[in-house]
């Protein structure tokens, strides 16, 4: 009785992405770096912005401006616009022990990250074995997204389809593009990041047709 | 009357009915939401749903206030300190109940 009384308080948790925004928001994150590989591939060699570390910190603006503005007013004005008018408005509790706890996952998720990166690389190191780097990070980009179907997005049997179709085109890359990680990462980052929005928008879209449009409310 | 009966028949009346059960617990993980909101995920007829909020609101369990979002008219609900309790306790005795 706990865990079904449970499982219907996680309800407000998935509804945070009833509309798409939590994928559409991955979407212009990845789509933020992909911009970033690619500005940083046509800009002269040995440009001081080509530098390893000099070109993150300019480069920063590039990824974070996207992502602040469709955090900032594309979630809102969406939000406002289409989800709230249809299937209503809430707001979560942003607690100092939420913070503690997230900044608590983000750490153990960092560390499990960080601990797989480097068993990886020592195994690619071994048995010379070069694309098991790239094999690994492109799992856990694949991991990432059929977690979130899992975890927030079940309704949605079509998107395990889309994780199907990611893992294929991820696969494509691994097998079409050639160089080291670094230089694949901005097809990768624009695939997957093309992939999230394009998952998030089809998820809108699926929620404008399922839901009513505006109604005067009475209590 | 042994443990378990007792923690059976200390259950809070209010909040043990189904419906209101819902709106508890969709209240108790939000920080507050509105009336269209718990239309929406209770499935609930709008005369059902403010039935229960207004026994709720009664029992002194939840704040309803009325407001405006531009110029349509919005009803806001959250669960008062009370109300938090109560389910908290609620949910301790269920689970010392099975």
């Amino acid at each position: 009785m706990k865990d079904d009384l449970q499982d219907f308080m996680e309800r407000p948790k998935q509804y945070e992405n009833i509309d798409g925004t939590s994928e559409m928001g991955m979407g212009v994150m990845m789509l933020s770096f992909a911009l970033v590989g690619f500005l940083s591939a046509i800009l002269p060699e040995g440009a001081l912005w080509r530098k390893n570390g000099i070109s993150t910190f300019l480069f920063l603006p590039v990824v974070m401006t996207p992502i602040l503005v469709f955090q900032y007013w594309g979630v809102k004005a969406i939000k406002k616009h289409i989800t709230w008018p249809r299937t209503g408005y809430v707001a979560f509790h942003r607690s100092g022990r939420s913070w503690w706890k997230i900044l608590g996952v983000t750490l153990a998720v960092s560390a499990v990250f960080g601990a797989g990166t480097v068993f990886v690389m020592m195994l690619a190191r071994r048995f010379h074995a070069l694309n098991l780097e790239r094999a690994g990070y492109l799992a856990v980009l694949l991991a990432t997204y059929a977690f979130f179907v899992f975890r927030w997005s079940r309704e949605h049997t079509w998107k395990w389809l889309v994780v199907i179709f990611m893992a294929l085109g991820l696969l494509a890359i691994a097998l079409v593009v050639p160089g080291s990680i670094v230089e694949s990462f901005r097809y990768v980052a624009l695939f997957v990041g093309l992939v999230w929005l394009g998952s998030g928008v089809a998820t809108l879209f699926s929620y404008v047709r399922r839901t009513q449009p505006p109604f005067p409310e009475t209590a | 009357m042994n443990d378990q009966l007792r923690a059976i028949s200390e259950l809070d009346r209010v909040i043990h009915e189904p419906g209101r059960l819902m709106i508890t617990a969709l209240l108790a993980a939000v920080k507050e939401c509105d009336f269209r909101y718990l239309l929406h995920e209770t499935e609930m007829n709008k005369g059902n749903l403010s039935g229960h909020l207004s026994r709720l609101e009664e029992a002194g369990y939840i704040e309803i206030e009325k407001t405006y979002r531009g110029k349509v008219p919005q009803t806001v609900l959250r669960l008062t300190k009370a109300g938090r309790a109560v389910f908290d306790e609620y949910r301790k005795g269920l689970k010392s109940a099975f």
